[in-house]
């Protein structure tokens, strides 16, 4: 979807981000948001990072971001607790972005 | 800004009692009569606040195989567990604890073979009821720490008894429990239909409903890059490669 979104929009993306927070993701407002999902998942200090998102980004922006990591929380443990597959194909189609990024340290099924 | 009356069953799930609460322009939902999101400087879309509120509803009320109590108890394990803290006494059976805590706070170390013993000691169904009930209550609490409000009360039980209701057409697959109609991060919780159903409740309002997925385009406080963006730390952070 980040792939997608990025190629859709014409919005620039460095996705070795992803796994790389010293890398800047070059989407706009990109590192407060990795900034933010790093303070809220792992322990920093959230207000900082939410009031830096905030100031770049606006208080909606603080709000879908909040959702959006809620979301995935969710989702991560309905796919980590069922043993969701990643399909063949789409293993096909994301083997750059894989190699990349580094994904494949992940277990999938 | 103006004041609506709701029932209260819609907001906790119990009882009939009728609460004030301030919706202002353009949606925007002021919701300190509920449980949810105290403390909150900046306005939440009320879409939001209203599908906790009936998250809590249903996390209050028995499902297809726990009842009230023991939902509220599995989601109680699932929260102790996120905050390193050991479960308290419960009437659950060790598995469920067991399960609510790994899967509340280190899913990524649910490995085929343990939800194969989760399974076995405890019946599919049963198993992918604790998967909703954990995975939606999480979102509920990230939302809370991400916007800087306090954890949200759990709420009272609601008396009843497991509904039993589950897809007989459910069938084992490539994905550790069976599923309607392949694998797929959609039906994952098919098995048990309330679970599923409740899952696309929650993914609209927080992210995206699977229709405005498709859209590429949409903005709402962020683009598609952003969100995706920060769906995709969240994922890693978590070692999921979903």
């Amino acid at each position: 979807m980040l792939r997608a979104s990025s190629e859709t929009t014409g919005e620039a993306l460095d996705a070795r981000a992803i796994t790389d927070p010293s890398i800047d993701p070059l989407v706009d407002g990109g590192r407060h948001l990795i900034g933010f999902v790093d303070a809220v998942l792992g322990g920093g200090d959230v207000e900082d990072s939410r009031a830096s998102l905030g100031g770049a980004l606006g208080s909606d922006a603080v709000v879908d971001a909040s959702g959006t990591i809620a979301n995935f929380e969710m989702m991560n443990r309905i796919a980590e607790g069922t043993g969701m597959p990643v399909g063949k194909g789409s293993l096909v189609r994301t083997e750059e972005w894989r190699s990349l990024i580094g994904l494949d340290r992940y277990r999938h099924v | 800004m103006s004041l609506v009356v709701l029932n209260a069953a819609d907001v906790a799930g119990r009882g009939t009692k009728t609460v004030a609460v301030t919706v202002g322009s353009a949606g925007w939902f002021n919701a300190r009569m509920t449980p949810f999101l105290k403390e909150v400087a900046i306005p939440i879309r009320r879409e939001i606040t209203a599908v906790f509120a009936r998250e809590w509803s249903r996390l209050a009320t028995a499902g297809s195989y726990w009842s009230g109590l023991q939902r509220i108890e599995i989601a109680a394990a699932a929260r102790q567990a996120r905050a390193g803290s050991s479960a308290g006494a419960s009437a659950l059976p060790p598995a469920a604890t067991e399960a609510a805590s790994l899967l509340g706070a280190t899913p990524a170390r649910a490995s085929r073979s343990w939800v194969e013993s989760m399974v076995a000691d405890l019946g599919s169904g049963p198993y992918v009821e604790i998967v909703g009930v954990v995975s939606r209550a999480a979102a509920v609490d990230t939302f809370h720490r991400a916007i800087g409000s306090p954890l949200p009360r759990l709420p009272e039980p609601i008396v009843g008894d497991p509904t039993g209701i589950h897809d007989p057409a459910a069938r084992s697959g490539p994905a550790w429990v069976p599923m309607v109609g392949g694998a797929s991060i959609v039906g994952a919780l098919s098995a048990v239909p309330p679970e599923a159903e409740a899952q696309e409740d929650m993914h609209g309002p927080l992210y995206l409903t699977y229709e405005q997925m498709q859209n590429l385009e949409f903005v709402r406080g962020l683009s598609r890059p952003q969100m995706e963006l920060v769906a995709a730390r969240t994922s890693a952070l978590n070692e999921c490669f979903y």
